[in-house]
Formats: structure tokens, C-alpha cells, sequence
């Protein structure tokens, strides 16, 4: 519980009806698309900086811890006020404020969802690289936040390399503009830090991204197999063969079962897996790099390799890929989303392992992978309602992980580590690397009240234990 | 405290050998930073080995300036002190080379130049091209964040850094990140120590994400009477679905200097616009005719370069001011960052000083980044220092005004002691300043020398 003149005081910057505190009102916000549930004690929407600033002040006064919070798609627990106090709900700062296309920038508040950001900038022929598969509902400050990836990751990087400023309220209230639209800001690199944080660190308020040309030519591919052995095999003989495609992306029976029932996108159903390919870039070779590969895809089995005639076909495959998710929860009621990420070239192993862990478990365990990138998400399905069931999947899923870490890989490829993965930190991490990680914590949050309980087990035990 | 440099010493001599400790003054006046001259220099040969001369110096309270190639140790105020050189040149190892899975892991003392070699045997690359690329090692690389023309199509040191080890000021040793291309396992702490000067420990190894090698390499330069048509040209350019690789403005007096080694006919006074292009034949080919065409329009004359000399070529432009025949003591070299569309008008206003002041000056600029170069040499008619110092910091004002920085890459000791090399600290300084204490309370790693003092 908070104190009634904590609510007063956030009431006194955003209005009385922005701060909401009914028991009702609060359960809407106490889970996120992960599977724990936490109540806060009060929903703050905010509007600007300075109403953040203020409202991060009045948390700082009172001791109240906070939480940001976007579109909610979060998939490890972060977005859950694990220690009660207040959510801020960003999702009314949702402008984009400056298309700057002289400096190949743009400035955008962290509401805006990653997608309308996408739809403002390809009419004037540019575009916005990250492009995380939930990028409909994720907000750009969620983005920043996880340091979220997207099927383009592979080719373009992950929203770090895209980030250039940030305006943050810092956990003490401080309003700062770090980075911008120029590079090599003198001093340590406080942007780069911040993005990933997970609400940890403070909240940006502003986000300065690099905007770049929507690219000349696009193809796209997709490679059937009968054996998932030989469909990742192909990722790695694709990046021998000295080529970058712009996206490297499986999905196995189970989901292309799920996604073919509930979109239509005409993927076949006795296959055993599919790769989305798309190669991009100027169009003088684009011809000839997708007979490379589709030639590839062949001569390492595929059964039949469709290569999108037109714009339609090729968002059909991808509104496929993009509704994954969404579309496995038609054999199940609940699941969890892994994230692990290996070597490339460690995937075919690690698949095969999966499925033993499937088995060992009794749950089924559809994947749908970014295979460029090493990073899968085996999804672990199950029924809530059982809490055997659900104690299996925990195991599970901490076993996935440590087959990941085991092929030289970690624990998080783009979901972050949130509540679910504070544990399986030491899977990859020294005590002595998480107390570096700590001190930065301690650097710019002294008083852990920026989403507490998050990412490493609390300061104070870490410090403990030293 | 003064630290008592005899014991250490001998204590530093327990880890790394007689040898591999030098207390020699002849030895030690040569790696003296801004002047200040180092009691003893060691050279651990091992990342165990660095983590304990660090422990070991930080029990005597001794204050440590890792050192890797030394192309960098013009960068930075004045340390405040400067007990022991730790020299990084013993860590030469490759750790691990992943070609199926296009990451490299090398030890921080690793030459650039070296391992691109090797990269190059299977067909990679490691697409970082800062100047002085054969003494530049991977730790000096990162700790700069060092950059050269390609960040254009490739970035820098933060988009191809997976992962770190670093021994910390007290000696223990870390890890950061990992070896995969996505991670978000806990805080990217790459970023933190990426550019960080040494200040919050030394780089010990470092894991970087690869390139396949492009099948073709070209390049083209385009030579204009007018600084107002070449930068025409870059904006063109950049609105373009063209792709090159490397875009750099050149003013009069680097295209003079280049043009002999180039083979470009230049008349006087022409800036020069050099284009490097990288991938397949197809596009190679086509791009090199479209940049023709697009110069050509804009009023400006193309001259390929060298067939099978393209990397050659871009060594000589990525190393203009080494041309210059004067020794770095008697130069001011600045680098301007600023929005894209503001790196033509800073370019022209860097010159200008220049000539205002009666000093040679060298600029160019890469063009599509926002970051300009400018080469000031110290002839007899060059102003005093207080002059020059305000005139630079009239640059510094606008590169500021338009949201930019510049710093003092490398500067004399006595405009130093007039001019911060950094600027003055934006916002966010004070977390800045707490991590520091976080990480370094003691202030002992390479103190005062990076932004604000740090």
C-alpha cells in the first residue's frame, strides 16, 4: 500500500482522473505476456516528460518503487510492478515529433508503437530497421527497454545499433538528453547503456533512432523440407556461401499447423519445417542471390523452394510469421515463449536436444526460430489450470536454457531476463560479473526504485554476498 | 598518499617477471602521457596476469594507463597521474576464430592489420578501418571506440563488439556479453567499457561479430570546383538507395595531398568526394556508374581509382594526415561530430580557421556520418596558444550549437593546459561521474584524463 498523500501528490501532476487506484482498475495492469501476475498500487498515465519527471520525483520522495510500462507485450516479467508502487503508463506519448530526413533521423516519444513508426516512414521511401515480430502492439520505449530484436536482425542489427539519443527521467527525478542526432558523444556511452535496461535505469522519454532508405529490391523465399535437420543445415551453408540475407526465419510442423489454421497463408502442412528467406538490398544482384539460394536450399533437401511474385504474396508470408505467437495459442490455452540463443551452427544440435527435453517433459514443444541469428524461441505449451503441468514447463524451459548456454549461447536473445530468467543469470554470468552489472545499477538508481526485482537478484544481496 | 613505486616494483616484478618490468628513464620518458612521466612500466603476458598488476597497484595506491599500440596516447587532458604503464603488446593471441559462425575472439593486444590478414584467409572481415590500422589493437580499438570511413555502411566498435573480458581497477576479472549476435542477457555492458578511455578498467579481450569478405571492391573520386557542389553531391547521395561503403569529403588540401598518390588531376582548390564501394560485381559495377553520373550532374569530374588498388587507395585516404611531413608534437588534430546534414558546413568552417590563424590545414570528413577531420600543423606563424585555443573553442561552440561535439584528438601539452580536450560535460554527467566512482573509487585507472575529469 501507498500513502493517501503519495496518490494526492501524483493526482497534483497528472490530474486526478490520469492516476487510477481501484481495485479493478489496478488487476488490468498487474500482468504482462508473461506468466506471473503482481498488483501495483497505483496506474499513472503520463502525458510528457515533465509529468514523468514529476511522478518519478513523488516515487523518490516517498521511497515508492515504479515501473514503465508500453504496449505490455513483454515476455519475461518485466513489465510486472514485482514490488508493488506505481506503473507509468507511457502510451499517451505516442507522437513521432521530428522526421528528420537530412540527418537520417527521427525523433519519436516512447508510446508509438514500432509498426506506425514503420507505416509514417515508408511513404517518403524510408524505414526503421527493428522490427520485432509483436511490432503491432510493442511501443518504441518497450524497444528500448529490451533492447528488442525482430526477424531483421540478422542483416541490421538489434534496436541498439539504431538508437542514437534518449531523453531519460533518471531514477531520482533528473531529466537528461544523452546522445542525439550526432555520433560519438564524448564520455561514456550512457545511451548505449540505457537501452536494455529494462526500466531499470530510468525511463527515456524520447528516443532519437536512425532512419534509413526503404532498400531498392526485396526478395522473398520460402524453402520447404521434410526434415528440420536439413532446413538448418541450410542457415549455415547460406552464411558459408559468403551472403547476408536480410532475414533467416523457421518455423516447425506444429506451427506452421497453428498459423496455416488461423491465416491462410498457404504453407503446407506435411512439411516438417519452412525458412522464410528474404534477401534485400540494390536489385542488380538480388536476381541472382536468390537463385544462389534457393539452389542452396536444394541441394540440401528442400522439397520445394516458392519464390513471392508479388508485394501480397510476400506480406501474406510474413503476417504468417508475425502471427506465430498468437496463433499456437489455438492448441493450448497458455505457453511459454524460450528465447535462447547458440552459434548458428550449433542449431540442428540443439533442436534435436529440444525435442528430447520435449519428450522427457511429456509437453509439446513447437519452435519458431530467428535461425540467422542463433536465437529460437521454443514455445513450451501447456494448460494453466494444471499446476503439474506448469511445473514441468518451468523445468523445462530452464533445461532449454541450459542446453543454450551449454553450445556457447545465452539466456536471452531479445526477451530480456525480466523475473523469469533471474536465476539462469549465473548460467552464463560470475557472481562477479553480475556485481559489475549491480554497480551500474547502483550508478544510476541508488535507491532501486526503478522496477525493482528485476534482471539480478536485489543489490543489497548481491552486495551481501561479496 | 604517495605509492612507494620500489616496492611495487618488486611486486610486479613476482607477477611478470624481471623483464617484463622497466623502471629504466630512458624507457619510461618514452611512453610519458601529456608529459607526465611514469615511474614503472609492465608488461603483463596474460589477462591473469594484467588483473593481478592491477590488484597489486591498487593495494599501493599506484595510478595505472594501459597502453596498446600507442596511437592513441595523444588522446585525453592531462592524466592527473600516472604511476605504471600497463603495456598491453604481450596479449597478442587469438583466442578463438569461429568462421562458420563469423565471430573472432582475440587478446586486447591483438594488431588490427594482423588480424584482418588472417580473417581475410577465410574470406571475413572485421569491417572497423581506423587510421594506423597495423599498430591499432583490438583493446585500443575499443577503448576509443576508434573509427574510419566504412562506419558509413558498417558502424562502429559498438555494432561489432559480442562480447569482453575486463579486468576491473581492483583486479577482478569480468566478462561481458557473449559470442552470439543477439543477447540480451542482463545489461550490455559492452556499451559501457566501449570508448571508455581505460578509465573503468582495462579491455583485456574482446569477441567481434564478422563480415564475409565483399567478392568486389571500387571505388570512384569526384573532383569539384566548389565546396557547395560536392556537398550537393552527398546529399544526393544519402537520399539515394545507393549503398556505398565509405563517403569521405575531402577539402583542397587533401585532395592535393592525395591526388599524386591517388593519380587524380587536380586543379587547385578542387574538394574531392571519395566514394568506396564494396559487394557483389553487379552492384559494384553499377554504383560506380551511377556516383560518375551523379557527380557528373553536379558539376564535378570522376576519377576511378586504380583497379585492384581500391584497398590500397583507402589506406592512403584513411591515413591522409600522415602524409603531412612534420612530426605530431607540431600539430593540432580535431575531431568534429555533428548531425549528418551540418558535416559540409563544418568542414568549411574548420578550413577557414585555419587560414584565419595563418596555420596549414587539412580537412576532410566522413560525409555521410557526420564526422569531420581537421589537421591544424604548428608553422612558425602559428598563433600562441591562447589564441588558438579560442579559436578553436569558437569551432567547438558550433559544432555544439548544432548539437555536436568537438574534441582534441591530439594537441601539444601547452594548448592542452588552456583548452579542455573534451568540452565541457552535457547532461547525464553525474551518472557518469557514480558510475566512475562505482567502478574506480579510487580514481586510479588513467585518472583525469577522459571527459569532466573522469
Amino acid at each position: 500500500m501507498v500513502p493517501k498523500p503519495f496518490v494526492d501528490e501524483l493526482r497534483q501532476i497528472v490530474g486526478k482522473a490520469n492516476v487510477l487506484d481501484s481495485a479493478v482498475n489496478l488487476q488490468l495492469y498487474q500482468y504482462d505476456a508473461y506468466l506471473e501476475e503482481r498488483r501495483p498500487d497505483a496506474v499513472v498515465f503520463v502525458s510528457s516528460t515533465d509529468e514523468v519527471a514529476g511522478v518519478v520525483r513523488v516515487c523518490n520522495k516517498y521511497d515508492v518503487p515504479f515501473v514503465p510500462r508500453g504496449g505490455g507485450t513483454n515476455l519475461s516479467g518485466g513489465t510486472i510492478p514485482f514490488k508493488g508502487g506505481v506503473v507509468i503508463e507511457m502510451i499517451r506519448m505516442n507522437r513521432i515529433l521530428e522526421v528528420d530526413r537530412a540527418n537520417l533521423r527521427a525523433r519519436v516519444q516512447p508510446g508509438l508503437f514500432n509498426l506506425e513508426l514503420g507505416t509514417a516512414l515508408a511513404p517518403l521511401g524510408y524505414q526503421y530497421l527493428p522490427d520485432p515480430a509483436s511490432q503491432k502492439a510493442a511501443t518504441l520505449g518497450g524497444n528500448v527497454a529490451e533492447n528488442s530484436g525482430g526477424p531483421h536482425c540478422f542483416k541490421y542489427g538489434v534496436t541498439t545499433n539504431h538508437v542514437l539519443g534518449l531523453t531519460v527521467v533518471l531514477p531520482d527525478g533528473e531529466v537528461a538528453k544523452i546522445g542525439g542526432k550526432a555520433a560519438d558523444t564524448p564520455g561514456y556511452d550512457l545511451t548505449g547503456t540505457f537501452v536494455g535496461s529494462e526500466g531499470t535505469l530510468g525511463i527515456c522519454t524520447e528516443v532519437v533512432v536512425r532512419i534509413v532508405r526503404l532498400a531498392e529490391g526485396v526478395k522473398t523465399m520460402l524453402a520447404i523440407y521434410d526434415s528440420i535437420e536439413e532446413g538448418s543445415e541450410t542457415v549455415s551453408a547460406i552464411v558459408a556461401a559468403g551472403m547476408i540475407p536480410a532475414t533467416l526465419e523457421m518455423m516447425d510442423q506444429l506451427v506452421i499447423k497453428a498459423v496455416e489454421e488461423s491465416i491462410h497463408c498457404g504453407l503446407p502442412l506435411d512439411c516438417a519445417t519452412v525458412l522464410i528467406i528474404e534477401v534485400d538490398g540494390l536489385m542488380d544482384d538480388l536476381e541472382a542471390q536468390t537463385q544462389a539460394i534457393v539452389d542452396l536450399c536444394k541441394a540440401h533437401g528442400a522439397r520445394e523452394v516458392r519464390v513471392a511474385k508479388e508485394d501480397a504474396e510476400r506480406a501474406l508470408l510474413w503476417a504468417g510469421r508475425r502471427g506465430a505467437f498468437g496463433a499456437v495459442a489455438r492448441i493450448t490455452p497458455s505457453y511459454l515463449v524460450c528465447d535462447g540463443t547458440v552459434p548458428r551452427t550449433a542449431l540442428p544440435k540443439v533442436l534435436r536436444r529440444v525435442a528430447e527435453v520435449s519428450k522427457k517433459y511429456n509437453l509439446l514443444i513447437p519452435n519458431v526460430f530467428h535461425a540467422g541469428d542463433g536465437n529460437l524461441h521454443p514455445l513450451i505449451l501447456f494448460d494453466w489450470r494444471d499446476a503439474d503441468q506448469k511445473a514441468r514447463v518451468m523445468k523445462a524451459g530452464m533445461e532449454i536454457l541450459q542446453l543454450c548456454v551449454e553450445m556457447g549461447g545465452t539466456i536471452s536473445g531479445e526477451h530480456g531476463v525480466g523475473l523469469e530468467k533471474i536465476d539462469a543469470m549465473s548460467l552464463v554470468f560470475t557472481e562477479a560479473d553480475i556485481r559489475s552489472q549491480v554497480r551500474v545499477k547502483q550508478a544510476f538508481d541508488p535507491k532501486n526504485l526503478a522496477n525493482p526485482g528485476k534482471m539480478f537478484p536485489l543489490p543489497e544481496e548481491v552486495r551481501r554476498a561479496a | 598518499m604517495q605509492p612507494d613505486l620500489a616496492g611495487l616494483r618488486g611486486q610486479l616484478e613476482k607477477i611478470v617477471g624481471v623483464d617484463g618490468v622497466g623502471a629504466d628513464p630512458a624507457v619510461t620518458t618514452r611512453l610519458a602521457v601529456g608529459g607526465l612521466v611514469p615511474g614503472l612500466c609492465v608488461r603483463p603476458g596474460t589477462q591473469e596476469e594484467v588483473s593481478q598488476v592491477l590488484a597489486t597497484c591498487a593495494a599501493a595506491n599506484a595510478a595505472v594507463i594501459p597502453r596498446g599500440g600507442g596511437t592513441a596516447m595523444g588522446l585525453g587532458n592531462r592524466p592527473s597521474r600516472a604511476d605504471v604503464i600497463v603495456q598491453l603488446d604481450r596479449l597478442d593471441r587469438i583466442v578463438e576464430f569461429d568462421a562458420a559462425n563469423l565471430c573472432v575472439t582475440v587478446e586486447a593486444g591483438v594488431k588490427l592489420a594482423g588480424l584482418q590478414k588472417m580473417l581475410a584467409e577465410k574470406k571475413e572481415i572485421l569491417p572497423l578501418d581506423p587510421p594506423a590500422d597495423s599498430r591499432v589493437t583490438a583493446g585500443g580499438l575499443v577503448a576509443t571506440n576508434a573509427s574510419g570511413p566504412s562506419r558509413l555502411l558498417y558502424g562502429t566498435a559498438r555494432d561489432w563488439v559480442l562480447g569482453m573480458r575486463v579486468a576491473l581497477p581492483d583486479g577482478e576479472r569480468i566478462h561481458c556479453g557473449g559470442k552470439v549476435i543477439k543477447n540480451v542477457s542482463g545489461y550490455d555492458m559492452n556499451k559501457l567499457f566501449i570508448g571508455s578511455l581505460g578509465t573503468l578498467g582495462i579491455v583485456t579481450e574482446v569477441t567481434f561479430k564478422l563480415l564475409p569478405a565483399p567478392a568486389t571492391r571500387a571505388g570512384v573520386v569526384g573532383l569539384f570546383p566548389e565546396l557547395s557542389q560536392a556537398t550537393a553531391a552527398v546529399a544526393t547521395i544519402l537520399e539515394s538507395v545507393l549503398l556505398p561503403e565509405a563517403l569521405d569529403l575531402l577539402d583542397p588540401e587533401a585532395v592535393a595531398l592525395l591526388a599524386p598518390r591517388l593519380g587524380l588531376e587536380a586543379p587547385a582548390g578542387a574538394y574531392g568526394l571519395a566514394v568506396a564501394l564494396a559487394g557483389s560485381a553487379a552492384t559494384v559495377e553499377r554504383q560506380a556508374r551511377d556516383f560518375s553520373a551523379l557527380f557528373r550532374d553536379r558539376g564535378g569530374r570522376t576519377f576511378p581509382l586504380p583497379d585492384g588498388k581500391t584497398v590500397l587507395a583507402w589506406d592512403t585516404i584513411r591515413n591522409v594526415f600522415g602524409l603531412l611531413p612534420v612530426p605530431p608534437a607540431t600539430r593540432v588534430l580535431c575531431k568534429i561530430s555533428v548531425p549528418i546534414g551540418r558535416t559540409g558546413a563544418l568542414l568549411a568552417s574548420a578550413g577557414a580557421l585555419g587560414r584565419r590563424h595563418g596555420m596549414h590545414a587539412t580537412v576532410m570528413a566522413h560525409a555521410g556520418s557526420g564526422v569531420v577531420w581537421a589537421c591544424y600543423l604548428l608553422g612558425p606563424k602559428a598563433p600562441p596558444d591562447e589564441v588558438l585555443g579560442d579559436a578553436l573553442e569558437g569551432l567547438r561552440r558550433e559544432a555544439e550549437a548544432a548539437e555536436g561535439s568537438l574534441i582534441l584528438q591530439d594537441a601539444p601539452a601547452s594548448l592542452k593546459a588552456r583548452m579542455d580536450v573534451w568540452g565541457k560535460p552535457g547532461e547525464g554527467f553525474g551518472v557518469m561521474r557514480r558510475l566512475k566512482a562505482e567502478f574506480d573509487p579510487r580514481g586510479l585507472c588513467n585518472p583525469g584524463r577522459f571527459l569532466g575529469g573522469l
